[in-house]
């Protein structure tokens, strides 16, 4: 496992959990927010390789993507890793990470939050998948409401996980309000904990955290993505 | 595209068993007048129906294997290719798959859209193939064709339109009534035979006009000259024929046509659909893989003065000898024309040809490209490519999966043994994933294959087509062994007493080649070791990795490293050198800290997302690993990957938890390792055998 233990020590996403107290925790919702293109889905898969490598199962929940794409944007960054790192052993180390991935998807128009839910405790409980993280990409907040949100965080709360989501940003004009929440998602604050915004400049992109719990913010991240890779530095 | 090959179809009928596939072609071949009674698959008559000419399945009632049929409608050619209704015949549904340019897909009007529907449904969305959906037996109880066109919709996500309404359901179903043409039509006669078409019944007339409205208005988009004509209200049959067709071949549409082929009704007009609307041979694009270029892929073009492609798709055992199935893709073949066969270099010569209606041939002396025909006296295994003389090309790509179970079978009667052998001969000429081999230890008779099931099909055709009984053993998996680490040897084998003596020293190293099988690597300099020697030490060390020390099953993944060595003048030989090959591997194997692989299989089990949990328990008890769930509405789909040996009687299980309504299909992924516990268990059952074996 040394391979894994260096790329967590190393990992950009220390310095996000140190901005933020110590990471998300369990029991507890995390957001990133933004709108289509800046690299949501990217930094999800990175929250979860990091999660993977430190050998804690996760769960992603993808709604509308197909699972070959989700599958593909894991191996790429997985290689991003693997050639940073300079592996010697490349295939066992994915493999074992791979083992402790699994991505369940569902479409959201018809399939109600309890019937997800239920879902997801069977694979912890009836699958013996003893996950320590959940990844949910892709979901509409438009076609959600506060209530669905919680539901989520009370399911957090009682298996014990962490739960990130990616929120899409869509229309004119401006997308938040004064203090850099979403407008989107102003009727979901209360059962938000961590809310980071992710903003495209000219060369990268810039994390900023807007919420952190009862804390205050702690305002833009020392992190970019590579625009290229959209990999975290 | 040349005028023949645009009035030819290739098609195939796809269903859930028990849909009426059989009693559907049945009909087809009937009205093509090509046979003059219909028989029903399980013939009170006795004679069974036409297309399914093996015995195994005339019992059962379902179709395996694929045969192909020529009919003829409204000056059209149409070769109907009977495509394997299970999912497992992986290699017969995939050839079959190939050959098709256009399929029916049959539903039942009473169970819609059925798990195999969807199964047999994504192998054509696979393939690109475009389809026309029949829904049968709208005479039965409970029949719904709308309610089975909505799933289409919801379930497989067709863009499916109803081309008909059913005049009456149940065992009031008298027709259909046609939304283009805006007629109703009645099937007289005693077999339905004579299509009547009248006004469409009063009650009628209204639900009519709406679904006709619907159509024109889901077609409209895959032609503009319709949408003008829609607006200004002066759509025509042809506009609408035209229109449907184009939507239909790009897959964006699917025509839904309907009727009960029991009763004989609305097989006619599916007819009609299939000519106007499935694509002709030009109409769909192919490519070849040149085996000169790595596999490059190559366009073929439909066309009969190119230069001839044409593949094996089907072998079977005729009164006359072999008779091959082959699908033209490009050129002709007509008798006396050289060909090529790709795979093996063999030349050979057109001799006799035929085209096939299930039990009767008739005798043609050429076929065209696009055509479906058969050849006699060709040696040839399925899936080989003939070739014009000089072409390279390959319509399959040559890789087979190795098998991964294998199974003893002896015969139950001596008298049996040659017909066991004759079998097992035609099964591996027509399934290259089937294989055979007597073992030299045991001398049991093991077959090898890519599932229980695969197996179990073959049992039973001995036993009804070669009348050969035979037991069978446990099914067993297709171990292998590695190396984990690299170590090198230096071994010398001497032998030195009275006569001609041995001598030969090895010096190297074995390292892993992950993925690999077996690469030797010859670095002997000086001469150290003589150059006519170095092939015996190759060949050394291939004969020790057959066998491996663990379980018995053969060692991949070894690269061998030959550095150096030594020899004597007299008594070094091919021989000595083998053998302090293999006295090399075997000492130091156990330092390179082998381990055991084993089959993994990706495993996909569908079913109402109800059972999703228990899925998910069955796959963890099985030391799987659940890669993905989907779930859409009450439909879920797990897919995991599982360890072979995990996996007997799995069938069952899932039957039992989910009352038979989630159903799973299976293929060989990868070697994984198998963990400690399980090794040492293997490694200790290969040592009891062996004690026993020595006993």
């Amino acid at each position: 496992m040394t391979v894994q233990t260096e790329f967590a020590r190393r990992s950009p996403i220390r310095t996000m959990e140190r901005h933020i107290h110590d990471g998300l925790g369990k029991g507890q919702i995390g957001v990133l927010a933004s709108p289509k293109g800046v690299g949501k889905t990217a930094c999800l898969v990175q929250i979860a390789t990091d999660k993977l490598f430190q050998d804690k199962p996760v769960i992603h929940v993808s709604y509308a993507s197909r699972v070959d794409y989700i599958i593909t944007w894991y191996e790429d960054v997985f290689r991003e890793i693997a050639g940073a790192l300079r592996t010697e052993a490349p295939l066992e180390v994915h493999d074992d990470v791979v083992k402790n991935r699994v991505i369940m998807n569902f479409k959201q128009e018809g399939t109600r939050t309890e019937q997800v839910l239920k879902s997801l405790e069977a694979m912890i409980t009836m699958g013996r998948f003893a996950a320590d993280s959940v990844i949910v990409d892709g979901y509409d907040f438009s076609l959600s409401s506060p209530a669905d949100l919680a539901k989520f965080r009370e399911f957090a709360g009682r298996l014990g996980l962490e739960i990130w989501f990616s929120a899409s940003l869509r229309g004119e004009g401006s997308l938040y309000d004064a203090s850099g929440a979403p407008l989107l998602l102003q009727d979901f604050l209360a059962s938000i904990d961590v809310l980071i915004t992710l903003h495209a400049e000219p060369d990268h992109v810039r994390l900023r955290v807007v919420k952190d719990r009862n804390h205050p913010a702690a305002g833009d991240l020392p992190l970019k993505l590579d625009p290229k890779t959209l990999l975290i530095a | 595209m040349t005028a023949k090959n645009a009035t030819m179809r290739n098609i195939g009928i796809s269903a859930h068993i028990d849909s009426g596939k059989t009693t559907l072609t049945e009909r087809i071949l009937f009205y093509c007048k090509k046979i003059h009674r219909i028989h029903e698959v399980k013939g009170k008559d006795g004679v069974g129906a036409t297309m399914d000419h093996m015995e195994l399945e005339r019992e059962r009632g379902i179709t395996i294997t694929s045969a192909a049929t020529n009919v003829g409608w409204a000056g059209h050619s149409i070769n109907i290719i009977d495509t394997p209704g299970h999912v497992d015949f992986t290699i017969e549904v995939e050839r079959a798959l190939r050959v098709l340019d256009g399929a029916v897909l049959v539903l039942c009007s009473v169970g819609g859209v059925q798990s195999q529907t969807i199964t047999v449904d994504r192998q054509l969305k696979r393939y690109d193939v475009p389809r026309i959906a029949f829904i049968n037996k709208c005479d039965r109880v409970g029949a719904n064709p709308v309610k089975v066109r909505d799933q289409l919709v919801e379930k497989l996500g067709h863009n499916a339109v109803l081309m008909q309404i059913p005049i009456g359901l149940e065992d009031r179903h008298a027709g259909v009534v046609d939304l283009v043409a805006m007629k109703a039509l009645y099937f007289d006669g005693a077999e339905g035979e004579v299509v009547r078409v009248e006004d469409i019944p009063d009650e009628l007339a209204a639900e009519a006009k709406a679904r006709r409205d619907e159509l024109v208005d889901a077609v409209s988009m895959f032609s503009d000259r319709l949408l003008e004509a829609a607006l200004e209200s002066r759509v025509t049959d042809d506009l609408l024929h035209e229109a449907i067709r184009k939507g239909t071949l790009a897959r964006k549409l699917t025509p839904v046509f309907m009727g009960s082929a029991y009763k004989n009704k609305g097989i006619q007009p599916l007819l009609d659909g299939v000519v106007r609307y499935l694509p002709g041979p030009a109409d769909v694009a192919n490519e070849a893989h040149d085996t000169a270029q790595d596999g490059a892929k190559v366009a073929l073009r439909t066309d009969d003065d190119a230069p001839t492609v044409a593949l094996a798709f089907k072998l079977e055992d005729g009164p006359y000898g072999q008779l091959t199935y082959v699908r033209i893709y490009q050129g002709v073949l007509e008798k006396g024309l050289e060909i090529v066969n790709t795979r093996s270099g063999q030349k050979v010569k057109v001799g006799r040809l035929v085209r096939m209606h299930a039990d009767s041939m008739e005798d043609i002396v050429r076929a065209g490209a696009g055509d479906i025909v058969a050849l006699f006296g060709i040696d040839c295994a399925s899936g080989d490519t003939f070739a014009a003389p000089g072409l390279s090309l390959a319509m399959t790509s040559i890789y087979v999966p190795e098998p991964v179970v294998s199974l003893a079978i002896a015969a139950v009667d001596k008298k049996d043994q040659d017909r066991v052998a004759k079998a097992l001969n035609r099964f591996t000429k027509e399934d290259p994933t089937f294989r055979s081999h007597v073992d030299p230890e045991s001398h049991e008779t093991i077959i090898q294959g890519m599932g229980e099931l695969h197996l179990d099909v073959y049992v039973e055709r001995m036993k009804r087509e070669y009348k050969a009984e035979v037991r069978t053993g446990m099914p067993q998996v297709a171990y292998r062994e590695t190396i984990g680490q690299r170590v090198a040897f230096d071994y010398t084998h001497k032998k030195q007493t009275g006569g001609a003596g041995q001598y030969g020293r090895v010096i190297g190293a074995l390292e892993p080649l992950p993925g690999g099988a077996f690469e030797f690597v010859n670095d002997v300099k000086g001469g150290r070791i003589p150059r006519e020697f170095i092939p015996a030490c190759q060949k050394g060390f291939q004969a020790v990795l057959r066998k491996g020390e663990l379980t018995g099953f053969p060692v991949v993944g070894v690269k061998v490293v030959l550095s150096d060595g030594a020899y004597h003048e007299v008594d070094s030989s091919d021989m000595a050198f083998q053998a302090a090959a293999q006295g090399a591997f075997r000492e130091v194997y156990r330092k390179a800290k082998p381990y055991i692989l084993e089959p993994i299989m990706k495993v996909s089990v569908e079913g109402p997302s109800e059972f999703a949990g228990n899925v998910f328990a069955t796959i963890n008890q099985r030391r799987g690993i659940i890669v993905s769930s989907v779930e859409d509405g009450l439909f879920a789909r797990v897919d995991a990957e599982v360890p072979l040996s995990e996996m007997f009687g799995y069938a069952t299980t899932l039957r039992s938890l989910t009352q038979g309504k989630a159903e799973f299909t299976m293929e060989f992924l990868k070697y994984g390792r198998v963990p400690s516990a399980k090794a040492e268990e293997l490694a200790a059952e290969y040592q009891e055998k062996r004690r026993r074996d020595a006993k």
